[in-house]
């Protein structure tokens, strides 16, 4: 797939480097002396490879297949993983259009994927390089740990959930700012969730040590499990604790549902989980959602009524994400804190998905290109984690489809609906936030407040969002 | 340990005030006991009013021979042993124990209420002595008042013990009370005023134009005379991004050396800035030495893969030695030998990008690989400008989705091709598009979803159709002309309407907006004059 333009240009003889294409199969490998020329072939190599793409996708959506391979075809020439960034993308979103191509014929698409390895070092050494190469999760550890701070004065004990245990940095972190409390540390314990045991011992041997170098009475509960069954009595909430929880990156997952056997469907009845029946639960909230759902999303319930107007549909249907949060409501946590993609790939056709995916990913592999050397390990993260995001979003429907990414108007009005009240993000907390951008080296990173949630954006394209909210009675 | 009185639900007692739990600092995870929601006391759990000098007695019992006073029942009793008197200790009860909530005194507390009491009754004492009680307790270095001992010992260990300094003189033991003062300080805005008129003089882009009034950007930080990093940066580092001149090269380097100097000077752990800093103990990687030797990394990750990618034929040697110096944790030594080079090969840069924008007639974009974003956006605006935006992907469509078959394909296939898509639309169609203005090509595709970023872009296709309507006969045309050999070549020719051209012009960029609008029969015409 290595494309043959990527290393020459177009000698004096010929006139127009568009020429270069035909030339492309008579003689290949004619060195380019001046490197504009370079620039020019991958500008019109890339409006190139967006035509194809779309084209594909259009010829996928429409089902003819045969179509969708010569474009297939084509792109495959020009597309490729270690070129410049449209090449790297498009060479993302035309594997994850095969792959949807594939599903046509399951027992095909089974067998090509049967003895795929996933090794588990390799998930974790990704999650770490998302970590490190963009500061996207540090923005989101300093505001969610401010936010706790803050929401934690004055409280002796304190417990935080954290649906994704996977990077002790964060909460390393909160300790030391705990630590040097005025009144004094809080007694405190975490609660870990994560897929992979070894994750946690791994957090928890990091986070015993810093609390015992700082001597503060700390403990950690790891809980091994998937949120989607997520058993809320092993989180082992006390009472007269106060109550943290932080979501990085999770909640999309609970969004995924067999959408068409959703779609008419009424919602299920708020769960308590934990089986106690709270005095002050609002019954309104299930009646309130289901008129939502039959009309469209414009009444008083939206927070941001420009927002409800924009969207032309309300918010699809998910009892797994409804049950999730009255389960979170039911432990009645002193803040909730949400960090989340900000983009729109729940579409409910291939093209949306499709268009909206090209920007949000054109923006993240931007960012990449502008701030990364082209590294192994910035490769791996580009196939690990965006090429098997995009995959799943290109690729799958329905409940395999766990991307499913949401602007944060979105979350806003499900949480509203659920219960919870938001608290506006300290300007402390943005100030520093602000500074790690700026301590990062590079000017596209920029951070925009909105509503009291936070928005950080790769030159003016919005990516993540962090949102904090309380149990509202 | 239950005493022989029974406690009524919410009558005041004035006697005594039992422990039923016991006050353990660290509950052990495996504790058998079923603990309740927070802030939701157990339903039918005892609750229980305590007296305000219930709550605050200490010593309540007291030993009759010597007068000694103790917090507990049992203390006493087995003290009594020691005088040889009658002593009785109390066993638990072997019945079940009754969950006990506390409620406080205070009618105004919040905590007065039975819905929310507090499960622990030293929770409940410590509380009322806090919130309602007077502060007895003071720290010496301080002379803060805590009304709690034990609140008060905690923070006489740690009141001290760290101390913030600012540069103008004011001592700090809060981290966050200091960070906001120096974001503040008169001092610093000195130095950062400083650096700001260098920067300015040097006609530096801050990249600021494009935000918003509701944008925080890290900007504010340099005209208020920021934290170091901050002032220190923002000229250098808008200077150094990607979409900044190239030009500027050179005249970065006096200055960057100038800020240099003073990131040394004022580099020092404990002024790292609030949360951020504390990253730098946990991960092991390049992160805690670009908070340390912030300035290295600021070359390594944001200018090195630009001048990389932009001068990779020329500069082999450039790139091989930036690249190295990325990946190694980069150390404020490294640095000067890598500015200087920059600084030789600031003039080759210089020339080439003159030659680049002077063939490139003076393009808007900066003269290096386009963002993907950009792209994105350029092909969303090409069909918008133009009136004939199908010729771009009308063309190519019909070839594209005939050019399996040879040349001889007939002009049912584009016809086929045609409706299989129509049909298509018709099924995918699932809900209004609002606001759709764009002109139905490829590109209103994108623009609308740049846009509004929900609409469908089934609708494009729709208006796309009907303007291919009118353009049936020149893929055909195309097809069956003798010229054209090979599909792919013409394929690609097509897709810009243009064929080869006798100009030795080299492609310009704005052309291509040109080529869009070109109608085909003038592409064809080219296509025809070509091979």
């Amino acid at each position: 797939m290595a494309p043959m333009l990527q290393d020459e240009g177009s000698s004096s003889v010929t006139s127009s480097p568009l020429q270069l294409f035909s030339m492309m199969s008579l003689s290949p490998n004619l060195g380019s002396p001046y490197p504009f020329v370079r620039e020019l072939k991958s500008e019109e190599r890339g409006l190139y490879l967006i035509h194809l793409l779309l084209t594909c996708a259009n010829h996928v959506a429409a089902g003819s297949l045969e179509n969708a391979n010569i474009a297939l075809e084509q792109i495959s020439q020009l597309a490729s993983p270690d070129g410049d960034t449209m090449q790297r993308i498009a060479a993302y979103f035309t594997e994850a259009l095969a792959d949807r191509i594939l599903k046509a014929w399951p027992g095909l698409h089974k067998a090509l994927n049967s003895t795929k390895l996933t090794l588990v070092s390799e998930e974790i050494l990704v999650q770490k390089l998302f970590f490190e190469l963009f500061p996207f999760m540090k923005v989101a550890f300093v505001l969610t740990n401010q936010a706790i701070v803050e929401a934690m004065e004055g409280e002796k004990m304190v417990h935080i959930i954290d649906l994704n245990a996977a990077e002790p940095a964060q909460w390393i972190a909160l300790i030391q700012v705990l630590s040097a409390r005025p009144e004094g540390p809080p007694h405190l314990r975490i609660t870990g969730v994560h897929q992979q045991r070894e994750v946690l011992e791994q957090m928890a041997f990091k986070l015993t040590e810093e609390a015992e170098k700082l001597d503060i009475p700390f403990q950690f509960n790891p809980v091994v499990s998937k949120l989607d069954n997520l058993d809320f009595e092993k989180l082992r909430v006390k009472t007269g604790e106060a109550l943290a929880i932080s979501s990085v990156l999770q909640l999309h997952s609970l969004l995924a549902s067999d959408d068409e056997l959703l779609r008419k469907k009424s919602p299920l009845a708020p769960k308590n989980l934990n089986g106690i029946h709270l005095p002050g639960v609002p019954q309104i909230n299930q009646s309130t959602l289901g008129e939502l759902l039959e009309k469209d999303l414009v009444n008083g319930h939206s927070r941001s009524p420009d927002s409800a107007t924009s969207s032309p549909q309300s918010l699809s249907a998910s009892a797994k994400m409804d049950g999730f949060f009255n389960a979170l409501w039911g432990l009645t946590p002193k803040l909730m804190v949400i960090t989340e993609q900000d983009s729109n790939h729940n579409g409910s056709t291939l093209m949306e998905r499709l268009l909206e995916a090209l920007y949000s990913y054109a923006a993240l592999f931007d960012c990449l290109e502008s701030t990364v050397p082209r590294t192994l390990e910035r490769l791996k993260l580009e196939k690990m984690l965006f090429g098997e995001e995009i995959k799943n979003i290109i690729a799958c429907e329905g409940a395999e489809r766990k991307e499913r990414h949401e602007k944060l108007e979105k979350w806003v009005q499900r949480l509203d609906l659920a219960g919870f009240g938001n608290l506006p993000l300290s300007y402390y907390g943005m100030l520093q936030a602000g500074r790690l951008l700026q301590g990062y080296g590079s000017d596209g990173y920029k951070i925009k407040e909105e509503n009291g949630c936070v928005v950080i954006c790769w030159q003016d394209r919005a990516l993540f969002s962090v949102s904090a909210w309380r149990c509202r009675k | 340990m239950m005493s022989g009185e029974s406690f009524s639900v919410a009558s005041s007692i004035g006697g005594f005030g039992q422990e039923v739990q016991n006050t353990n600092p660290n509950p052990n995870p495996a504790a058998k006991k079923k603990r309740n929601l927070p802030g939701t006391p157990d339903p039918d759990a005892e609750v229980i009013a305590l007296s305000p000098k219930t709550l605050m007695a200490t010593n309540r019992f007291v030993c009759e021979i010597c007068n000694k006073g103790f917090q507990r029942d049992q203390n006493l009793q087995l003290h009594r042993r020691g005088h040889n008197l009658p002593w009785k200790l109390r066993q638990r009860t072997n019945k079940e124990v009754r969950k006990k909530v506390y409620i406080c005194p205070e009618k105004t507390c919040v905590h007065h209420d039975p819905s929310r009491a507090l499960g622990d009754l030293t929770g409940i004492k410590k509380h009322f002595s806090r919130k309602h009680g007077e502060k007895k307790w003071k720290c010496e270095k301080c002379s803060k008042k805590y009304a709690v001992q034990s609140d008060w010992k905690a923070h006489s260990k740690t009141c001290g013990t760290r101390e913030y300094k600012c540069d103008c003189g004011t001592l700090f033991s809060r981290k966050d009370s200091f960070i906001t003062h120096r974001a503040f300080c008169d001092a610093l805005a000195d130095e950062s005023a400083r650096l700001t008129s260098l920067a300015a003089a040097n006609n530096l882009n801050f990249g600021n134009d494009s935000m918003n009034d509701t944008v925080i950007n890290p900007q504010p930080g340099l005209p208020l005379g920021a934290s170091q990093f901050g002032s220190g940066f923002r000229p250098e580092l808008s200077g150094m991004a990607i979409n900044g001149n190239s030009l500027g090269v050179d005249q970065q380097k006096p200055r960057l050396s100038l800020w240099l100097n003073q990131a040394n000077s004022q580099l020092n752990p404990t002024d790292m800035m609030g949360n951020s800093h504390l990253y730098a103990s946990s991960s092991s990687t390049a992160f805690p030495e670009m908070m340390q030797a912030v300035s290295g990394n600021l070359f390594g990750s944001s200018s090195m893969p630009n001048f990389g990618n932009f001068n990779n034929q020329q500069f082999q040697g450039f790139d091989k030695s930036v690249s190295t110096s990325t990946n190694a944790s980069l150390s404020l030594s490294a640095l000067p030998h890598e500015m200087k080079e920059e600084g030789n090969k600031g003039n080759l840069v210089e020339t080439l990008s003159s030659l680049y924008s002077d063939s490139q007639k003076k393009q808007s974009k900066p003269s290096m690989p386009m963002s993907a974003t950009a792209l994105l956006q350029k092909a969303a605006q090409m069909g918008s400008t133009t009136s004939n935006p199908s010729s771009i992907f009308g063309n190519s469509f019909g070839v594209m989705s005939s050019s399996s078959s040879n040349t001889t394909t007939s002009f049912n296939t584009v016809n086929q091709n045609r409706n299989e898509l129509h049909q298509a639309l018709q099924n995918s169609k699932q809900q209004a598009a609002e606001n759709f203005t764009a002109s139905g090509s490829v590109d209103g595709m994108l623009r609308s979803s740049n846009l509004s970023s929900l609409t469908t872009s089934t609708n494009s296709f729709d208006q796309l159709m009907m303007q291919t309507s009118g353009k049936q006969s020149d893929p055909v045309a195309l097809k069956n002309h003798p010229g054209s050999n090979a599909i792919e070549n013409s394929l690609t020719r097509d897709f810009l309407g243009m064929g080869g051209r006798e100009s030795q012009r080299p492609f310009l960029a704005q052309e291509l907006a040109k080529f869009a609008s070109m109608s085909s029969a003038m592409g064809l015409s080219q296509f025809t004059g070509n091979h």
